[in-house]
């Protein structure tokens, strides 16, 4: 157990796909020797790199889930969190973040800022994320880490300074000029393992000062001995450049770049350099509990391994051992044997296995200290999950959980597929909390939900692989919503008097649309015209009307629903009479308030080749789109444009042909939007038609 | 209020730039207003039904977006309208950024955009904005034939130009450096000129001989850098 904190990183690794994560995840896990060959993503071994421990993410080369994994460089424990890079998969980037206490971006000489990276960057920004830049793929053909720094200034408004100046570029990369310390380094070794320091090339000195200047020029904002001895021109100690570089980037007002090719074991080892000595340690970053005890008061967590632990489950992985929970502790320890409460629940657990993980490998350890990223066994609860000591009731504030936006469904083809099929949606939805599941009781359908087509194709993958459960899947189906836009009132009694006790109730009251919000309730009862007891049944009346809407039975949304009178009867008013009173009136003034059909619209962002811009523009506007602008630099644009969800199904076919694959897009979800008139009564006739025919 | 009641109370209807393909130009130093200017000039063209493509050499698409989306929001604090989310729909569907970076930016490519947007009727536009031109190093040659392409596409357009304290060079007409040679291109250009209070006046002088005072004196409010009466 490392218990001193200022030695201890935990850092992500982010970047736009393929910008070639997961190859440099793996190198620095080489150079930090725990692992002794080096896999290529889409190896010929069949190996495959260590991190991406799905077969899926194997196949596709791509990395799904974050797995955590720690290294030792020099007498640093790094934990590495890596980071899925698909926009669809973004909690799980967001869920990430939150553990982290710096990160790197990873960036491709090439492709330089690309939509992706503009994502992770805004999310990093949310979490204040202190951040260093790595441009990888220095050894490619039309390689120009000079734009990408531009570019992290004009796209991502970060300030961003290279502390480091290629020695050649593209196959004729030799090494990197390390502009702190004013000296070459090449990498030499068949896997660039031995550092050659040398004196910088006579040809690179002019431009290697003015570099240097440039970087003194832009870091000894954070330092006033540094700003003095700029300007006396005195000698500066390295460690004085370090030191102010680290404030700036703790600060988040400093993005240093540092530049390599991964593929080709160059400049690993600086980066690792880079990330112990301009990255945070778990004490330089302030993280908030909220104390259940006391109406969610905000505390900071201490990180002092004497007090009582606090620690978040971030992370499950249903592996061959069993369930294993991933969690930062934030203060304490935790120890084998320890008892420890979930926040959330109540309940108590008790510590078995302590485990720190390297992607599919394992070693035990007896406990971890404060700051420190471990895996337990055998612990249930759902990701995001706080565990304290007994004695504490602190919750890690809760994360920003977006709503789903599409939906299908899935149909087991037997019954062995159908016990399976639930066994992994159960453990789907505790891992990841944008993944929803419920069974349809009209169809009797199971129907998932999530944030994108990939989304979903890929837990139905892992669905078949994992679980060996093959399910049929229906088209894919938008999460539309109903809302009202103008005002009603309504005024309904519900009486009832066959047979038996009667049921009597009367409501009366307004709709009216709210812009934010789903729903609000008012009462503005006077006198007793509904009895205390009953206002509740009213409320819960009006809530199940919202479940679904009359237009195309969708939730509804946005909705105020004030009461104001009423009436009731001594003997035959009850709850149940409340409630369909309620639902009574809701229908009343529903069908008087001008109901509308909402539907999501996704931010698209759209790049490839200036040629096809015309074309890329054309789709969008053939699927409804607003395009919101485009941007043009050389040869390469991106477009970026407003679509409806519903129109984008099957849109990367059909841009990989208009762009002969030289295209590519990202989206996420905006905001709801009114589906227009036509379109709305061809879904209102339609949903009609379903409904008769059930 | 409808949007026709808004533009008509918009204080920059004295330009009366209503032909077909005019060139307007706004001057001033560095972070005097222009781009403020040019917006709200754009979204009065909106508000009368217009589109307008606002070409932006050297500015993000988002951060120019910001600019329409908090001067529209200042419009929306001043005056009330019946469903402001309609109105920043329109807004959004009346207008297109293009960006680009300085050394993409081109007559040829400008071309050959408008036409990918017109030919496919994806996007027809009556108004466009210039933000961020260098006319430093923009010829004579290479507006007149812009103008000429904005004449055969009948649009009309609004540039900026940015002027510095050192360069003492002034047109007849008074219009400064870098433009004081061009400045018989632009049917009207808009000087800011910043004043001993803070705001910023609008100096206007037309092209077609018309007296340059329009009645009312505008400035900007050096607070939200909206257009105002004084």
């Amino acid at each position: 157990m490392k218990n001193d904190l200022s030695k201890v990183r935990n850092i992500g690794i982010s970047a736009h796909i393929d910008s070639g994560k997961t190859t440099l995840t793996e190198r620095i896990l080489f150079f930090t020797q725990r692992i002794h060959a080096i896999h290529e993503v889409r190896g010929k071994d069949g190996v495959g790199a260590t991190m991406d421990s799905m077969d899926i993410e194997r196949e596709r080369g791509i990395t799904i889930q974050s797995a955590a994994t720690r290294c030792s460089w020099k007498d640093y424990a790094i934990n590495i969190i890596d980071t899925p890079g698909h926009v669809d998969f973004t909690i799980e980037v967001e869920r990430a973040l939150r553990v982290l206490d710096g990160a790197v971006l990873i960036l491709c000489s090439v492709g330089g800022v690309q939509s992706q990276s503009i994502t992770v960057n805004r999310q990093m920004t949310r979490y204040k994320v202190p951040r260093i830049a790595f441009i990888n793929k220095c050894d490619r053909t039309g390689a120009n880490p000079e734009r990408v720094v531009h570019q992290l200034r004009d796209k991502l408004g970060l300030n961003a300074v290279m502390v480091q100046m290629p020695i050649g570029l593209e196959s004729d990369l030799e090494g990197m000029v390390d502009l702190v310390a004013m000296e070459a380094v090449y990498f030499d070794g068949d896997q660039g393992e031995e550092l050659r320091r040398e004196a910088i090339p006579a040809h690179l000195l002019d431009e290697a000062k003015a570099k240097r200047e440039e970087l003194l020029d832009a870091v000894s904002m954070f330092s006033d001995e540094l700003m003095e001895l700029v300007l006396e021109e005195g000698d500066i100690p390295e460690e004085l450049i370090q030191d102010a570089i680290r404030k700036g980037t703790l600060s988040l007002e400093l993005t240093p770049v540092m530049i390599g090719s991964a593929y080709k074991n160059k400049g690993i080892q600086l980066l690792l350099d880079a990330v112990t000595a301009y990255l945070p340690d778990p004490t330089d970053i302030e993280n908030i509990a909220l104390d259940l005890k006391e109406e969610e008061a905000e505390n900071k967590v201490s990180n002092n391994p004497a007090d009582p632990l606090v620690a978040l489950a971030f992370k499950l992985e249903d592996g061959r051992y069993g369930q294993l929970t991933y969690i930062r502790t934030y203060q304490g320890e935790i120890k084998k044997g320890d008892t420890i409460v979930n926040s959330r629940t109540g309940k108590k657990a008790k510590v078995g296995r302590l485990v720190r993980m390297h992607a599919d490998e394992m070693e035990e350890i007896e406990g971890a200290g404060s700051g420190d990223i471990v895996a337990l066994f055998g612990i249930d609860c759902a990701s995001g999950d706080t565990f304290c000591a007994p004695e504490l009731n602190w919750s890690m504030s809760s994360m920003h959980i977006p709503a789903p936006v599409i939906s299908l469904a899935i149909k087991p083809v037997d019954n062995k597929a159908q016990i399976n099929m639930s066994k992994a949606l159960n453990r789907f939805t505790k891992e990841d909390p944008t993944f929803k599941t419920y069974v349809d009781h009209e169809t009797s359908e199971t129907i998932i939900s999530g944030m994108g087509e990939l989304h979903l194709e890929v837990y139905i993958e892992r669905m078949k692989r994992e679980y060996k459960a093959d399910v049929e899947v229906g088209a894919p189906q938008v999460a539309y919503r109903e809302t009202i836009t103008q005002q009603a009132d309504f005024d309904y009694t519900h009486k009832k008097q066959t047979g038996g006790s009667g049921q009597f109730g009367r409501v009366a009251g307004i709709l009216e649309p709210v812009e934010e919000g789903e729903y609000e309730f008012v009462d503005q009862i006077v006198g007793g015209a509904i009895p205390r007891e009953f206002i509740g049944s009213c409320d819960k009346g009006f809530r199940k009307s919202l479940e679904k809407g009359t237009l195309i039975g969708a939730p509804i949304t946005g909705v105020r629903v004030t009461i104001n009178d009423g009436a009731y009867h001594a003997v035959d008013s009850s709850d149940v009479a409340f409630q369909l009173a309620a639902i009574g009136a809701f229908r009343q003034g529903y069908g008087k308030a001008s109901a509308v059909i909402m539907e999501p619209i996704m931010k698209v962002a759209i790049e490839g080749p200036s040629e096809f811009q015309g074309a890329i523009m054309g789709s969008i506007n053939q699927r409804r789109g607003v395009i919101i602008g485009t941007f043009e630099e050389g040869n390469y644009t991106v477009v970026e444009a407003e679509v409806p969800l519903a129109e984008m199904f099957g849109y990367s076919t059909t841009l990989r042909s208009l762009t002969q694959g030289k295209a590519e897009f990202t989206m996420e979800f905006s905001t709801y939007k009114q589906v227009p008139k036509g379109l709305a009564d061809e879904l209102v006739k339609a949903f009609n038609e379903q409904k008769k025919e059930s | 209020m409808a949007y026709t009641e808004l533009a008509q109370q918009n204080p920059l209807r004295v330009l009366n730039m209503s032909k077909g393909s005019q060139m307007g130009l706004v001057m001033a130093r560095a972070g005097s207003g222009k781009t403020a200017l040019l917006v709200q000039i754009a979204l009065d063209a909106i508000l009368r039904g217009k589109r307008v493509i606002h070409v932006s050499v050297g500015q993000g698409i988002d951060k120019t977006k910001a600019w329409y989306d908090d001067i529209l929001q200042l419009i929306l604090q001043d005056h009330s309208v019946d469903r402001p989310h309609e109105l920043i729909d329109m807004v959004g569907r009346h207008r297109m950024i293009m960006t680009f970076l300085a050394s993409s930016f081109s007559r040829a490519r400008l071309e050959e955009r408008l036409n990918d947007l017109v030919l496919q009727d994806i996007f027809r536009p009556n108004c466009l904005i210039v933000d961020g031109l260098d006319f430093a190093s923009t010829d004579r040659e290479a507006l007149e034939d812009l103008k000429n392409l904005l004449e055969a596409m009948n649009l009309q357009a609004w540039f900026s130009a940015t002027h510095h304290r050192q360069d003492p060079r002034v047109s007849p007409r008074g219009v400064p450096a870098p433009c004081h040679e061009v400045d018989d291109l632009f049917d009207t250009v808009i000087l800011l000129d910043s004043q001993a209070d803070a705001s910023i006046e609008l100096q206007i002088i037309n092209n077609s001989g018309e007296a340059a005072v329009v009645g009312k004196e505008l400035r900007l409010d050096p607070t939200t850098m909206m257009v105002k009466e004084r």
